[in-house]
């Protein structure tokens, strides 16, 4: 007779309290992965769609800071507009390195075009961009011409291989960018030269025609020069230019950090508190199992049994049951993750990535280590109490 | 066990022949409308039809593991589990599939629905399967220790 086998015949003796034991170990492993994954999968999400953007300032028209954060990030539609000589004002600024302007269109909301209802088109400006540019570099891919356009990952061709029909023209999409679980990922990065050609055949071609407002932009991009301070340069540029606001890369997405930092904070306190019932229940059915297994107990220390194997008995039942729920949970909670991520995604209202696989192994381990330390937690006194009794006395109880 | 696993095959049937009903897009009352003007359902409904055919047998096969008492059925049972398990993956994946657009109903709920409910039914039907045949073995044991 083994640890093991005197645990497992334990286990399999009593349903109730294994299934008590097991829900509660599956209970806090997957909720503590779920939270992990969910808020590190927006972190990630957020840090992502900034270094795909590039810029250390996105300066846009005043009152629009909410509308590009949900522009961006949500792919929500969003239209404003600013001067276009705004753009050489902030270009004259001795700090910036490159001021690129960006255009955002329009959202065509349940295009035949796109593998998602709405599509959201940025266009850009080649000559000074450093947001699609670099990354085209990258991939050894060249400028991009009249008619040819970038696609976030979930922008598809339905027009043959590679063509896409937009406001009835056909563009053609030369490469998809890795995805960032945001808005970034439903949008169509095209040349105001594409753009405006776009809009003077959409009179003709197209159901709607697509609107251009002249000399118009939505957001400037800028790059601070190395060495000089953004922040210095965005109070600069909000003192000197009325009626637009510069956002630092670092307050970029600002409603969502602290939406996230809320909803983090709920989730917590209600991880808590599931933690906290789950030891006080635990700790509740490891006593009554052990004031029921005295006798038992007390028959084994009689026959041989140390204090010692009679505590790891009960510590290794504890395990095992642990071991058992937590891997369920956390396996449950994988996959759930994995499957319903578009639907969270909606119904939370915040971006997400999946992590890669050592990420998502370490916080499996992280959650199967706290399902382990929750259970051995409240098993440990029980199992002191009971190891320490006379085994006289407990057979006569 | 067997019976718990029993009870968790026929509660995934009913989810399996009655979620997808309420989330493909006919049920949104989303259709493709052809150039003579009729409306047809799109593939995703197509799908959900299909598994009500997968979920009456996964059914079955919850309700023998509940009633049954003969051990040999058990092994040929949860095979028969794994393996409409499996069918419940391949419709709305492989066999018939569902609507391109990933914000579209039945891509965000019932085709992760479906996935996890017959990933889910392939694990249980495992169990079963595991457990029939220790129990097995160990029959032959004692058959081996008396003879």
């Amino acid at each position: 007779m083994n640890l093991y086998w005197l645990a497992s015949k334990n286990i399999s003796g009593n349903a109730f309290r294994t299934g008590v034991v097991a829900l509660c170990a599956l209970l806090v492993g997957s909720f503590a992965l779920f939270t992990t994954l969910l808020m590190r999968g927006a972190e990630n999400s957020l840090r992502l769609a900034i270094n795909r953007l590039g810029a250390d300032i996105v300066v846009v028209p005043e009152g629009s800071e909410a509308k590009i954060e949900s522009a961006l990030l949500m792919g929500v539609p969003a239209r404003f507009w600013m001067s276009r000589d705004i753009l050489s004002q902030i270009a004259a600024f001795p700090d910036v390195e490159s001021a690129s302007p960006q255009l955002y269109l329009a959202t065509l909301t349940g295009a035949s075009c796109c593998s998602v209802s709405d599509m959201f088109i940025i266009d850009y400006d080649p000559q000074t961009d450093f947001t699609i540019q670099p990354w085209l570099e990258q991939n050894q891919l060249d400028m991009l011409r009249l008619g040819e356009v970038v696609g976030g990952t979930y922008i598809s061709a339905t027009d043959g291989k590679q063509n896409i029909t937009v406001y009835g023209y056909l563009v053609t999409l030369m490469a998809n960018l890795e995805p960032t679980g945001t808005g970034l990922d439903q949008s169509m990065f095209l040349t105001f030269d594409t753009a405006y050609d776009i809009a003077s055949k959409s009179v003709q071609q197209a159901e709607r025609p697509l609107e251009i407002p002249t000399d118009s932009i939505s957001a400037v991009m800028i790059k601070a020069k190395p060495g000089s301070d953004p922040h210095l340069l965005a109070v600069e540029i909000l003192q000197t230019i009325p009626g637009v606001t510069p956002i630092e890369s670092s307050n970029l997405f600002q409603s969502y950090r602290q939406q996230m930092t809320g909803l983090l904070k709920t989730i917590l306190f209600i991880m808590s508190i599931t933690w906290v019932l789950c030891v006080l229940l635990l700790g509740l059915v490891f006593s009554m199992a052990a004031n029921e297994r005295r006798k038992e107990l007390g028959v084994l220390r009689s026959l041989g049994a140390t204090r010692r194997f009679v505590f790891q008995s009960l510590l290794t039942e504890a395990t095992l049951l642990a071991f058992a729920g937590g891997a369920t949970g956390l396996a449950l909670t994988v996959l759930i993750i994995i499957l319903f991520r578009n639907a969270l995604v909606a119904l939370l209202g915040l971006p997400f990535l999946l992590p890669s696989a050592g990420s998502l192994l370490l916080q499996v381990l992280v959650g199967l280590f706290l399902a382990l330390f929750s259970v051995n937690l409240a098993a440990l006194l029980p199992a002191m109490k009971i190891s320490r009794q006379d085994p006289a006395i407990a057979m006569r109880e | 066990m067997k019976k718990l696993m029993g009870v968790l095959l026929v509660v995934l049937a009913l989810v399996v022949g009655i979620v997808p009903l309420f989330t493909d897009c006919l049920s949104q009352g989303r259709a493709l409308t052809t150039t003579d003007g009729k409306t047809v359902p799109m593939k995703c409904h197509w799908t959900a039809i299909a598994e009500i055919g997968a979920a009456i047998p996964l059914g079955l096969v919850g309700i023998f593991n509940i009633t049954s008492k003969r051990k040999e059925t058990f092994s040929t049972l949860s095979l028969l589990g794994m393996g409409l398990g499996a069918l419940i993956i391949a419709f709305p994946t492989v066999l018939i599939g569902v609507c391109a657009n990933p914000s579209m109903i039945c891509n965000m709920i019932m085709k992760p629905t479906l996935i996890a409910a017959g990933t889910l039914a392939i694990a249980a039907s495992l169990v079963v399967f595991v457990i029939s045949v220790r129990m097995d073995r160990g029959q032959a044991n004692i058959a081996q220790a008396a003879g």
